[in-house]
């Protein structure tokens, strides 16, 4: 393993295939995350939806765990849910011990869009959240500050959003999402809008950033080479209504690199997924399911 | 680009800028002439001197600056207390849905009755007092920043609510500041319609009885033949809309700061 990390090419990286229902989340009463049994259910105009359809999973502390599926398949739901953006039909959602009916402070969220606000420079972007808790403004600006020169924007600490380039928004957007030291980081999709060049050096320095701070990561995306690459732990959704279909142990060293996308192991793990998901996917177009 | 392009160009603009600086003094040349004719009847329309003498008159008598005040003062108080109005229960009824069901069919009724209108009304509850005119401007402002601001609210990006949200920002800051910001956009393109139609009602204001003000002194001088004066009012009032809506696009230009 100790070998390993210094040659993440070898061919012999443990990659492991774990096809295993979800375990009943009793079993793990130290997790960061627990979903139990959650449903939840849409309001559409005729009759209702099932977005996601009794999912239980547990998240362990430090964990780096990505949600992949087709579109539609209710990951974002399923995160939603985590963040407390949306309440449970059924069943429940406990992060840190506590179920989640509103968002908290303490669980920070990066969305596919930056949703930077425009009218505050990117320091005072950053320093929302830990002013919002009631931080002095001079603690708030150091805490932006330190965040700053880690996503390497420096220069453009007094710049306004709209002058900076959509990866530079999302590293903001990141960087403001880290201000109030969440336990918890969910990212719905933050690379989705992304050019492939970008993308690729967002997910390094996704990498990087995971080893100086301490968040448990739930991160939503349909690309499985990004899952991949970046997680511990990959869940496969089926498609509507969302269930867990496989729970995928990476079990890739660490720290990692873009190269281990050209590992043979990592290859044919990616053909299952892909066909898992390929599968998967055909159905959700075929059956569009509504319950009244 | 060839150089005799661009000197064509260059040309071409000095032209337009030397046109546009005498557009106005060839306008108030051929009125001079027309007027000075005999083709018309120079009591009923007097030539720019006749209205330049009056207007000086108008100031040297000292009337001038009180009329002014007394315009200015129910444009700009009736202005200011219709927008804060305007803008508080548009934010209360973009953001929250009962308030909005409460008072949002009310407004929609109230709205496209022309504030003129009310000046017969007016007259029965406020007599000819200060009171009268400001609800005048009032009322002519309010319906207008109202409409702009619940529109703005809705409008909001969803997504910066919910960031706001995740970053534990409490209900008055996400009303005060992202709502309100978030809005803004939205409320000074409603802030500066508003500015128009405070002068629009400034005019029924002063028609239906005062004792000073432009319009005041506009109708006084037609009641005495003063044709000059008259049109000497005429030209102060477009002046100062003007002065006003010119001003208020400048300040909303740097109001919208992060653009």
């Amino acid at each position: 393993m100790v070998a390993m990390m210094h040659n993440p090419l070898r061919p012999t990286s443990p990659l492991r295939l774990v096809d295993a229902p979800p375990e009943p989340s009793s079993a793990v009463p130290e997790a960061t995350i627990r979903v139990e049994n959650l449903s939840i259910v849409f309001d559409v105009p005729r009759g209702q939806v099932i977005a996601v359809d009794r999912v239980s999973l547990a998240v362990m502390p430090g964990e780096f765990v990505s949600l992949v599926g087709p579109s539609g398949c209710g990951k974002s739901t399923l995160l939603n849910a985590m963040a407390g953006l949306e309440r449970p039909f059924e069943g429940e959602v406990m992060v840190a011990g506590k179920p989640m009916l509103a968002p908290r402070p303490d669980i920070g969220m990066v969305f596919q869009q930056p949703h930077l606000f425009p009218w505050k420079s990117v320091r005072r972007n950053i320093a929302h959240g830990p002013r919002a808790l009631g931080k002095s403004r001079t603690e708030a600006l150091r805490i932006a500050d330190d965040l700053i020169d880690m996503i390497g924007l420096t220069k453009f600490a007094s710049a306004y959003p709209h002058t900076l380039s959509g990866g530079m928004q999302q590293r903001v957007a990141i960087a403001r999402a880290l201000a109030n030291q969440p336990r918890v980081l969910l990212m719905d999709e933050p690379f989705g809008a992304l050019d492939a060049q970008t993308r690729a050096v967002m997910q390094d320095n996704l990498l990087e950033l995971r080893d100086r701070i301490n968040a448990t990561i739930v991160f939503v995306t349909h690309d499985i080479d990004e899952a991949i690459l970046l997680s511990d732990r990959v869940l496969i959704m089926s498609a509507g209504p969302g269930r867990i279909l496989r729970d995928l142990s990476a079990g890739l060293p660490r720290p990692r690199s873009s190269a281990i996308l050209t590992d043979p192991a990592y290859l044919a793990l990616k053909r299952d997924c892909l066909d898992l998901i390929r599968t998967e996917g055909r159905k959700a177009f075929e059956q569009m399911e509504t319950v009244t | 680009m060839s150089t005799g392009g661009h000197n064509r160009a260059t040309t071409a603009g000095r032209l337009s800028v030397l046109v546009g600086a005498l557009s106005v003094p060839a306008f108030v040349g051929v009125w001079e002439l027309i007027a000075r004719s005999r083709i018309v009847n120079a009591v009923l329309f007097p030539p720019p001197s006749t209205v330049a003498v009056a207007v000086l008159d108008w100031i040297h008598s000292g009337q001038f600056f009180g009329d002014l005040w007394a315009s200015l003062f129910r444009v700009t108080v009736g202005f200011l207390i219709g927008t804060t109005g305007g803008i508080m229960l548009g934010m209360l009824t973009g953001r929250f849905r009962l308030v909005s069901s409460l008072l949002s069919p009310l407004f929609h009724i109230l709205r496209p009755i022309p504030p003129i209108a009310f000046v017969p009304i007016v007259i029965l509850w406020f007599g000819l007092s200060e009171a009268g005119k400001l609800f005048l401007v009032v009322w002519g402002v309010f319906f207008t920043v109202w409409l702009a601001t619940h529109i703005g609210v809705q409008k909001v990006d969803r997504g910066l609510v919910r960031a706001a949200l995740m970053l534990g920002t409490p209900r008055r800051q996400m009303l005060s500041e992202i709502i309100l910001l978030g809005a803004l956009p939205y409320i000074v393109v409603g802030l500066r319609t508003a500015v128009s139609i405070s002068f629009y009602t400034l005019v029924a204001a002063e028609l239906a009885g005062a004792f000073a003000g432009i319009v005041y002194r506009i109708e006084i001088a037609q009641q005495n033949m003063q044709t000059g004066q008259v049109m000497g009012g005429l030209a102060a009032l477009g002046l100062l809309s003007f002065v006003a809506d010119r001003s208020f696009a400048a300040i909303a230009e740097r109001a919208v700061w992060w653009r």
